[in-house]
């Protein structure tokens, strides 16, 4: 059972400063946060397809931490690539994207018009699709929808 | 006749009252949320994600978006602990 409790919340919290032994190779962490993550989640899921479902079915044999590490390592620097790439080729159209995310509760479904104009910079200059993975057959997706049922209230 | 215009007062604190309530709780929540609008339907997945925003750079609604972590990520994770037992 896994319940994610607040740190905040514990009586005596715990801090580790120790860093990883030296026998773990070294990665540098993303330093991306959640916003800007959850604009270029469906490019990260495009991008580096292969290295995730990688670390998936790893994680799906044992979920002990230590047994992926190898794993999580190539997932974390193949997101590092991809944000690179982003920055030097839409970072306006992205800033812009994530940005709307985080005054909507960063919830896709009212921040189509950036979206939109940063899915055309990513498959002009990166060669990248957003596709939802499980929706419906035969019709259009959700992001591509011109006149959608649900909008966001009017602020 | 002239107009009871004394009989209006309370109407108009009412209408004051309520204003200046609703504006200073939205002034309130929008300084906590660093000017943005607040979270809500918050989940596990968006607490543990706004903690993490928290140890890449210092607030909770705090947002980067560099692909590297400053070095200090790395080692300042805090872990929830119950005590257990004596």
């Amino acid at each position: 059972m896994s319940v994610y409790h607040k740190p905040d919340s514990a009586a005596h919290p715990y801090k580790d400063p120790a860093p990883l032994p030296a026998s773990v190779p070294q990665v540098q962490e993303l330093g991306t946060t959640s916003a800007p993550l959850k604009s270029a989640a469906f490019f990260i899921g495009a991008y580096c397809k292969d290295y995730n479902d990688d670390f998936m079915l790893c994680k799906g044999e044992n979920r002990d931490p230590a047994h992926c590490l190898k794993e999580g390592r190539r997932v974390t620097r193949c997101a590092q690539d991809l944000i690179t790439k982003m920055r030097e080729n839409c970072l306006q159209e992205f800033d812009k994207h994530w940005n709307c995310l985080e005054l909507h509760n960063q919830e896709y479904n009212h921040c189509r018009k950036p979206e939109r104009a940063l899915n055309k910079c990513m498959f002009e200059k990166l060669g990248l699709i957003k596709t939802i993975p499980g929706s419906p057959e035969g019709k259009t997706p959700i992001h591509e929808v011109k006149n959608p049922v649900y909008t966001g209230v009017q602020k | 006749m002239p107009v009871p215009w004394e009989a209006l007062i309370p109407f108009g604190l009412l209408t004051t009252m309520f204003a200046a309530g609703g504006t200073l709780l939205n002034v309130s929540k929008r300084a906590q949320n660093q000017g943005k609008p607040i979270r809500y339907h918050i989940d596990s997945w968006d607490e543990m994600m706004m903690d993490r925003d928290k140890r890449l750079t210092g607030h909770l609604r705090g947002q980067a978006a560099e692909p590297v972590a400053p070095e200090t990520f790395a080692t300042n994770s805090v872990w929830y602990t119950e005590r257990v037992g004596q």
